[in-house]
This record gives structure tokens, C-alpha cells and sequence, in this order.
């Protein structure tokens, strides 16, 4: 039987406001260890915000988070977490090296240094991603896909048993993306549990095991292919959305042709008509 | 010089030791501190801090001469000033979380009201008898009137900001850096929020002695602000803060002594100077170092310019003829030559410069760019002379998929206002994958893998083979079935249906 006490991540009636308007109301899921689940979700519907009430950084006003059957606060130095870009201040004087050590700060006590193995660990996490050539290299003079890749680095060094990335990958290069997808399989391996932030809805069957679609409130929990369902998408996300062809991934040469049509010139509105006149 | 003229030496200047001791002391603090200060952007607060430290300063004089009796030792203006800054901090917290006051107008509002309120008790004529406050030291600084006590308390100053820095260097570190994250592994972010107040509220009381409240945020941020501009990791910084700290009270305490006015502000003016001077030469973030960079730097522009100008005199050019015919102020056509010859989008043959098979790909895309944007133009209603000279500049504009929308915007068009014909949509052809059937032009051939709607309005299947003919009259495509000898008229918006592979 399954308890609470199973779950890497249990959410219960949790509830986060800043102001009359809730940026959370009741959420309540569990997540199973070993999962990749994907939050989705328009702008400001809250998803970066349950992020930070998983890491224990907001209050809840009403309801809890458990982390593998402990409260948030009580599970500090269990969650390793990846930043949205533009949450950094990338000219701080600390280099890629520098970072990826700080992976290591929540094993290490107060007042003891960190010790060889712990600079192992950190070049060990770097070369996972490929940026141990720019080990001395200042963050501000990287690529974006770069400075993502960093991040994920400390996240690995951290070696926690859940992982939140707040949309990496968003505004990335391939292969950026490829390194990131490449870090989140590994971890799955290793029975890790990952919760992602993302926003591309056309990536998202193929990238996770289960999705959250979020809109203050929980409107579906699930596998990608119970979640992407058109008539819920277009509740949650109000006739912002256009592109609906082909949100699952097909292996036929069908499928691959129509994702060629799709990158092909700006006129993806007739591509989807004659996608749905099929 | 002998020991007896050591000695007299010693006692004449006794006054310059203390004052050089106090003042290297205290930058050395202030430059650590600063540091967290510029990084965590807490300017502004440092300054409020300092001004506030007014009222505690008369604050505990009225108190302890008023309601004790006695006289207030440093000791004692040293807590009434720390109280008064750490009030004004809880102060601006309250007003900005209660408020939409937003924290900038928080931190005016409060410091000139805490600093006002010092003034406003110090300067009343029943009070005035107890206070003995040095308003002009207060204000400009009196290093030179330093006692033991002061020194003392400078060293344990010291000791505690220098010791809280190397204890908690790395929560420090991670909490400037990244609060998120420092919360996330149990880092208390707030109480290190409130150790780095301490700090500053500490090392500005002492930095009010040597160079005055008005001139003691310099004395924090100026230093570290010239170690941010020459290093890229925190731990060195500090090292580099303290010594520019040092070297700004040093010279500006000699320079003092040499023109005999107070050191306060010639120890600013010094350090600003030091400043200045690094944001010229830094190697990496100075002035000079962009300039030059940016000299360096040859604009895409230039160079789109120059391979456009080969393409167009049929591939090849003298050096001598492109240097002459194309130019942009400001850069050399001969760096940007050099720059294209590295990165093989030129050859240089016999005293003629050629473009590569990329270069001539790259130069097709430009050229395509180029006269899709005149058709553009020309449909917007703008006269045919002027077209090209806007075109010249809208060309650079040839992301990959602005220029497909022109293209499909303008129903593919074959040339253009002037009659030349525009490149066709080469990047997708010579891919070999899947294309529209609008991107084909006269006398290509190609298999329909999807013909979409087309199957039931036009009656072309799956699998048949095609030849395009000419445009007719409407800008419709015409084709020939290959295998039934059917003619086919296709309308834009049909083609764009019919996917095909190009044979």
C-alpha cells in the first residue's frame, strides 16, 4: 500500500498568496521517487512560486509540502535547485568553478572547509556537462546555454535526491538542450526525482513523465497524454495558445515531416489547418 | 638618526601614528564590507546608516548626561550610533513591506528623518549644554584627534568584522549570490542579512571618525567598486578592496599633511582618483580595454557588405576595388577582408580576392535578403529610386525566418522592382527534406509526398511526379503531371499545401 511517506514530493492544499489573489490555491499532488515531472502552465500562473514553496523559500498560507515525508523546512540541503536565467546576477564575482562548488556548501558544516573531495565532486559535476574548459572562466562571459549548464552542474554536485530546475530550458542552443536532457536521464537512472519548470508545450510529452498543468489552481496531474488534451490546454491557457498539432511525438516519417512543415517559414496557423483537416 | 632621536620622534608624532593606525584600520574594514555592500546593492543603506548614526550619537550624550549624569565615552556613542543605524534598517524594512513605498523611497525617507531628529536635539539651546557633540568632526572627519580608546575599539571592530567574514565566507558568499538556493540547503538568509547590517552599521560609525558622515560611504564603496572592475572572484576582491582602502588612506592622509588641510576629503578625493584610474586601464572592464575590443570588432554589417559587393561583381574583386567601394565609418575594410579570409568566406588568388563555396552561399542568402526587401518596399508604395538604398540597410535584417515570411508575404516572387532575379529559397531546397510546392520555380521536377487538400481539388495524388512550369499571368504555378500529361494551375495557397521532394 502506499502512504505518504512513499512520495518524494507530497503537496497537500497548499495555498501561497501575496495579496488578495492567491498565486496557489489548494494544490494538492504527490510525486512518486525516480519520477521527471514537468510543471507547465501560462505566465504567472504560479509556477515558480510552487518551486519556491518546495524549496521552503515562501510560506504557505495554508497547507503543507512534505519532501520524502518531512516538511520543506525540514528537509533542508535535500532539494538541489536550478535558477531561471534571469534570476542571476551574472557579472557577480564568482567563476563557473566557484559555482559548482557551492553545490557543495550544504554538506559541508560552518566551520570546516571544503575538502578535496568536495573539489573533486564539483569537477566531476563540470565535466557531466561539458564545461570543464571554462572551469576559470567568470559566468557573465558565457553563453547562455553555458551559464544554464553551470547551474545544472551545481545541482549535480549537490547529489540530492530531488531536483527542481526552473525552466531550463528556456532561450537555450541544442546543444544545451541535449546536455540538460542528457543530466535529466542520468538522474532518473539514479532514482532521483526532478521537478522542471517548462514552457514549451510542444516538447513536453516527449521530455516527461508526468505533467502538472497549473493555473493558480491544479487542473490536471498526469501523463503527458491525459494532460495535453486540447479542450483542457485551451481552458488553462484562455486562446493564448496557437500551436496544438503535434504535441505528442509520433516516430513515423508523418510525424517527423509535419515537424519539419512546423519550422518551416511563419506560416504554422495554415500548417495546423491542413493538420487538422487530416 | 639615534635611539634618543627615535624616541623624540616617536612622542613629537605620536598623534600621526595613532591617526595612520585608525585610518588603516578602518579602510581595511570598510573595504571588506564594501564589497558585500556593492554586490548586494546596499549603497543607498550604507549611506542612510551613516547619517542616521546623528541621532544615536546626541541620542546617548542627552541620555546618559540628562538621566545618568555622566559623561559618554566612545564605548558608550559607539552603541547609542549602532542602535540609531539598526533602528533606521528595522525602519526602512517596516515602511517598505507595509507600504507600496518602494525601498529606495524608504530609505530617504527614513535616514533624513532619523538624522534630522539627531539635529533637531543637538541644536536646541536646553539640551545644547549637555551635548559637547564635535558637529564639524561629525561631519568632516577627525582622524587626527584619535585616543587609545578609539584605537581600541577600532581593533575590536576589526576583529569581529574581519572574523564574521572568514567564518561565514561562504554563507555570506551564497546568500549575496544566491538567496534561493542559501535558504534551500539551510543557510539562515536572514540572520546573515542581518550579521552583514551589523557589520556595515560597525565599520561606518568608525569611518565617521576618520573622513565624516558625508564622505564615509566612499570610504566603503569606492575601494571595493575599484576591485570589482579588476577581478573576477569574490575572495580576491576582498584581498583587492582592502589594499586600494589602505592605498586610498595613505595617499590621501600624506597628501593632507602636504597641503595641511583635513585628511577626510583629500583621503576621498585620493581613492576616487585610484578609482578613475582603474576604469581606464583595467585590463578586462576598463575603458580603454572596451575601446580597443570594440575597435577590434569588425560589425556584420561590413563584412554582409563586402561579400554582397563580390557576389554582384560576378564572384571576384581586386582588394584594391572592394576597399574603394565599400566602407562603413568608423571600421577598416581591410581588418574585415582579413576576418572573412579567416573564417574561409574569402581566398585571395593571384591579387584577386574570390569568394568560397560558403562564402558565395552565405553572399546568395544576403542577396536574396536584399531583393526580397526591395519587392517588400516596393509594395509598401515606396518609390522605385528609393527602394535600394533601404533595402541596403533592411538586408542585414535576413534572420532565416523573416526573410521566409517576406518571401511568403510577397507570393514568392521571381524578381525584383528592378528586374533582377531574387535567389530562390536555396537553404530548404538543398536540404533534400520535404517542401512546399510554392518554393519550386520553372523547370524543377519533384515527387509529391503530401498533396494535402490538393488531392481532392486538384486531383494530384501522393507519389506523382511533377514538372513546374512558368508563372502564368496571376503569379499561379503551372505544372505538368509527368506521368498522365495532365497541366495542372496551382494557386499560392494550394502550393503551399502540396509538400514535395525536389528531384
Amino acid at each position: 500500500m502506499k502512504t505518504e511517506n512513499d512520495s518524494a514530493v507530497s503537496v497537500e492544499h497548499l495555498t501561497v498568496s501575496y495579496g488578495p489573489v492567491p498565486a496557489l490555491l489548494d494544490i494538492s499532488f504527490s510525486v512518486e521517487p525516480g519520477q521527471l515531472v514537468g510543471i507547465i502552465g501560462p505566465n504567472g500562473s504560479g509556477k515558480s512560486t510552487l518551486i519556491k514553496a518546495v524549496l521552503g523559500f515562501v510560506k504557505a498560507d495554508f497547507g503543507n509540502v512534505k519532501l520524502f515525508g518531512k516538511s520543506a523546512e525540514h528537509a533542508k540541503g535535500a532539494v538541489a535547485y536550478v535558477p531561471q536565467r534571469g534570476a542571476v546576477d551574472w557579472d557577480f564575482p564568482v567563476t563557473v568553478r566557484d559555482v559548482a562548488l557551492m553545490g557543495r556548501f550544504s554538506k559541508t558544516p560552518w566551520w570546516r572547509d571544503l575538502s578535496h573531495e568536495d573539489h573533486r565532486l564539483a569537477d566531476e559535476a563540470l565535466d557531466m556537462v561539458r564545461m570543464t574548459e571554462f572551469a576559470d572562466r567568470q559566468i557573465g562571459q558565457l553563453s547562455g546555454g553555458q551559464q544554464q549548464r553551470v547551474f545544472m552542474a551545481r545541482a549535480i554536485a549537490q547529489d540530492s535526491e530531488l531536483l527542481l530546475l526552473d525552466e531550463p530550458f528556456a532561450g537555450v542552443d541544442a546543444a544545451t538542450e541535449r546536455a540538460i536532457l542528457d543530466v535529466l536521464r542520468k538522474t532518473r537512472e539514479a532514482g532521483k526525482t526532478t521537478l522542471v519548470v517548462h514552457h514549451d508545450l510542444a516538447t513536453a510529452a516527449e521530455y516527461f513523465d508526468k505533467l502538472v498543468l497549473l493555473k493558480q489552481r491544479l487542473f490536471g496531474y498526469g501523463p503527458p497524454e491525459n494532460i495535453l488534451q486540447p479542450e483542457l490546454l485551451s481552458e488553462v491557457y484562455e486562446g493564448t495558445l496557437r500551436v496544438f498539432a503535434n504535441l505528442s511525438p509520433k516516430k513515423d516519417s508523418i510525424a517527423s515531416a509535419a515537424r519539419h512543415r512546423e519550422s518551416h517559414t511563419g506560416i504554422s496557423d495554415q500548417s495546423k489547418s491542413s493538420e487538422a483537416s487530416k | 638618526m639615534n635611539h634618543a632621536d627615535l624616541i623624540e620622534w616617536h612622542v613629537n608624532n605620536a598623534g600621526m601614528i595613532k591617526a595612520l593606525i585608525a585610518g588603516s584600520l578602518i579602510s581595511v574594514a570598510c573595504g571588506v564590507i564594501g564589497c558585500f555592500i556593492i554586490l548586494r546593492r546596499m549603497s543607498f543603506l550604507a549611506d542612510a546608516v551613516a547619517h542616521s548614526m546623528l541621532a544615536g550619537v546626541v541620542g546617548s550624550y542627552l541620555i546618559l548626561r540628562a538621566v545618568f549624569g555622566f559623561q559618554a565615552n566612545s564605548i558608550i556613542i559607539l552603541i547609542g550610533a549602532l542602535f540609531a543605524g539598526l533602528l533606521t534598517v528595522v525602519l526602512i524594512g517596516i515602511v517598505t513591506k507595509v507600504s507600496r513605498v518602494k525601498e529606495d523611497a524608504a530609505i530617504g525617507i527614513m535616514y533624513t528623518g532619523i538624522f534630522a531628529l539627531g539635529g533637531f536635539f543637538a541644536s536646541i539651546k536646553a539640551f545644547s549644554k549637555y551635548i559637547d557633540v564635535d558637529l564639524v568632526g561629525f561631519i568632516a572627519g577627525s582622524v587626527v584627534a584619535t585616543t587609545i580608546g578609539d584605537l581600541w575599539m577600532l581593533a575590536i571592530v576589526c576583529c569581529i568584522v574581519f572574523g564574521a567574514v572568514i567564518l561565514f565566507y561562504r554563507q555570506l558568499l551564497l546568500t549575496c549570490f544566491d538567496p534561493v538556493m542559501a535558504a534551500s540547503i539551510g543557510v539562515p538568509v536572514l540572520a546573515i542579512d542581518y550579521l552583514l547590517t551589523a557589520c556595515t552599521s560597525l565599520v561606518v560609525v568608525c569611518g565617521v571618525n576618520i573622513v565624516g558622515v558625508i564622505l564615509v560611504v566612499a570610504l566603503l564603496i569606492t575601494p571595493a567598486a575599484t576591485a570589482y572592475l579588476l577581478f573576477d572572484r569574490l575572495n580576491r576582491m576582498l584581498i583587492a578592496s582592502a589594499f586600494f582602502g589602505l592605498l586610498g588612506f595613505w595617499s590621501g592622509y600624506f597628501v593632507s599633511m602636504w597641503t595641511g588641510n583635513a585628511p577626510g576629503p583629500s583621503v576621498v578625493v585620493m581613492s576616487t582618483f585610484i578609482f578613475l584610474l582603474t576604469l581606464a586601464c583595467a585590463p578586462k572592464y576598463g575603458m580603454i580595454a572596451d575601446w580597443l575590443r570594440k575597435r577590434n570588432q569588425v560589425p556584420q554589417e561590413l563584412v554582409e557588405d563586402i561579400m554582397a559587393f563580390i557576389l554582384k561583381n560576378g564572384g571576384e574583386a581586386s582588394p584594391q576595388r572592394i576597399i574603394d567601394s565599400v566602407s562603413l565609418a568608423n571600421y577598416s575594410t581591410k581588418q574585415a577582408l582579413s576576418r572573412l579570409e579567416k573564417t574561409d568566406e574569402i581566398e585571395s588568388e593571384n591579387e584577386f580576392i574570390r569568394l568560397t563555396k560558403q562564402g558565395r552561399r552565405t553572399a546568395r542568402k544576403l542577396q536574396r535578403a536584399h531583393r526580397l526587401w526591395e519587392t517588400y518596399l516596393e509594395s509598401t508604395g515606396m518609390s522605385p529610386d528609393q527602394v535600394h538604398a533601404a533595402a541596403h540597410v533592411l538586408e542585414h535584417v535576413n534572420d532565416e525566418e523573416a526573410v521566409d515570411y517576406l518571401d511568403h508575404k510577397l507570393g514568392h516572387p521571381l524578381t525584383d522592382p528592378h528586374g533582377a532575379e531574387i535567389p530562390e529559397d536555396f537553404v530548404h531546397i538543398e536540404a533534400g527534406g520535404l517542401i512546399r510546392l510554392s518554393l519550386l520555380r520553372e523547370g524543377d521536377s519533384a515527387v509529391v509526398e503530401d498533396a494535402g487538400p490538393a488531392s481532392e481539388t486538384l486531383g494530384i495524388e501522393n507519389g506523382a511526379k511533377i514538372q513546374i512550369g512558368p508563372r502564368d499571368s496571376d503569379n499561379k504555378w503551372t505544372a505538368v503531371n509527368s506521368v498522365t500529361g495532365e497541366e495542372l494551375s496551382i494557386d499560392h495557397d494550394a502550393a503551399d499545401h502540396i509538400w514535395v521532394i525536389k528531384k
